[in-house]
């Protein structure tokens, strides 16, 4: 059976009271619990000299192991969906122009048609990007970059039905490309979620990196 | 900003977000002593107390991006090996494997005024804390091996003074149940 300290001792514990200030029949209880508390070892504890060491060792393999991870997150498959509004007064016909790109990533198959002339040099160095541009009142929808030569005719885009929506697909070379969407043949659009970069003629394109792994905008 | 040793903790913590990964030694440098009899005393021994301040150390850099309040890099440094060590010992209760009960410290009989009934008195409690409950443990060190008052220890560890009251006067009289022998 435990006997626990009286409640004015645990205060005297505590640093409330003082062994004086105890009644005088607790001043033996209260000396003892002093000498328990007194027998703390209050002796710095002083590491290893190497503990700096390690623990930068591994703080660097995991911040080269998040800057891959970020690279993998940046250039990995998905779809971006951008739109763009173009006041209805620049756009005789259109309620309203959105335009985007989703960038479909995924590595060309050998086998796959070719489905525009930009596969550099087979499908190794090739990823499929898939571009998308809503545009309901356009008749003609085209995509044109550093990868065709900016040949307003060589990747046209096709309507899906009446939402209004142009696509098309493209087997990108690994690198870096800028680009633009051609609408009606004469209308040159710029993604505008993507940082677009002048052209020095006045014009803005947007730019695409295509990786192995997939592709992003910059 | 400052010289590398003179940084604030916020200028440091700001500093390796933004990408200066060998910035955050000055933070391991500045805190690997600071809570290290803590980390020991809450485990057991010396060994124990450093793997608790390494292990904290990488997993504060490691969430460095959720520290909200980068000017309390210290008080949230504490909250991880806080947890490090309450982990620790519940996985040694899983393990069936209790804490250590080597006295890591200096005993009082290696110091020139120790006496070998201290010594021993020292010894003697180093073990029994290793029979308090976590939460029993960590309100006595904090209070009577750091010195810190209840309401400093309330701030470090979110409890209220009532409730870390209740807990240390809990282990006062386990304390005097396991030291009878002693005093």
């Amino acid at each position: 059976m435990s006997l626990g300290y009286h409640p004015l001792v645990k205060r005297l514990l505590d640093g409330e009271l003082s062994l004086a200030e105890l009644p005088p029949e607790l001043r033996a209880e209260g000396a003892e619990a002093l000498r328990l508390v007194g027998a703390v070892d209050r002796t710095p504890v002083v590491l290893s000299p190497t503990l700096d060491d390690r623990v930068m060792a591994v703080v660097r393999r995991h911040a080269a192991s998040r800057t891959r991870r970020a690279w993998h997150w940046l250039t990995a498959p998905r779809d971006v969906e951008l739109r763009l509004r173009v006041r209805p007064a620049l756009w005789a016909g259109a309620l309203a122009i959105a335009a985007g790109v989703a960038l479909l990533l995924a590595r060309a198959p050998g086998s796959a048609p070719a489905p525009a002339p930009v596969a550099r040099s087979g499908a190794r160095d090739s990823v499929f990007v898939r571009f998308v541009l809503y545009a309901p009142g356009a008749r003609h929808v085209a995509v044109a970059g550093t990868f065709n030569q900016w040949d307003r005719n060589a990747a046209p885009l096709v309507r899906a039905g009446t939402t209004g929506v142009w696509t098309t697909t493209l087997a990108l070379p690994v690198g870096q490309h800028q680009y633009a969407f051609v609408v009606d043949g004469e209308r040159w659009v710029a993604d505008p979620a993507a940082p677009a970069i002048e052209d020095g003629f006045g014009r803005r394109n947007s730019m695409v990196a295509v990786t192995m792994r997939g592709a992003h905008t910059l | 900003m400052g010289l590398a040793g003179d940084a604030t903790d916020s200028e440091v913590v700001r500093a390796v977000l933004g990408g200066e990964v060998e910035r955050y030694a000055v933070l391991v440098r500045r805190y690997r002593d600071r809570y290290a009899r803590y980390a020991a005393r809450m485990l057991g021994s010396l060994d124990a107390g450093e793997d608790a301040v390494q292990d904290a150390l990488v997993r504060a850099f490691d969430r460095l991006a959720d520290c909200r309040e980068p000017d309390k890099f210290a008080g949230w440094l504490f909250l991880i090996l806080r947890n490090r060590c309450y982990a620790e010992r519940r996985r040694r209760q899983r393990e069936g494997r209790p804490l250590d009960e080597r006295d890591d410290g200096v005993a009082a009989a290696d110091r020139p005024d120790g006496t070998l009934e201290e010594a021993e008195r020292m010894r003697a409690l180093e073990r029994s804390l290793t029979h308090l409950t976590p939460e029993q443990r960590e309100v006595f060190v904090l209070k009577h091996v750091e010195g810190l008052a209840y309401d400093e220890i309330a701030g470090r560890t979110g409890a209220t003074v009532a409730s870390l009251k209740m807990r240390m006067h809990r282990a006062y009289d386990r304390l005097r149940d396991l030291m009878k022998e002693h005093l």
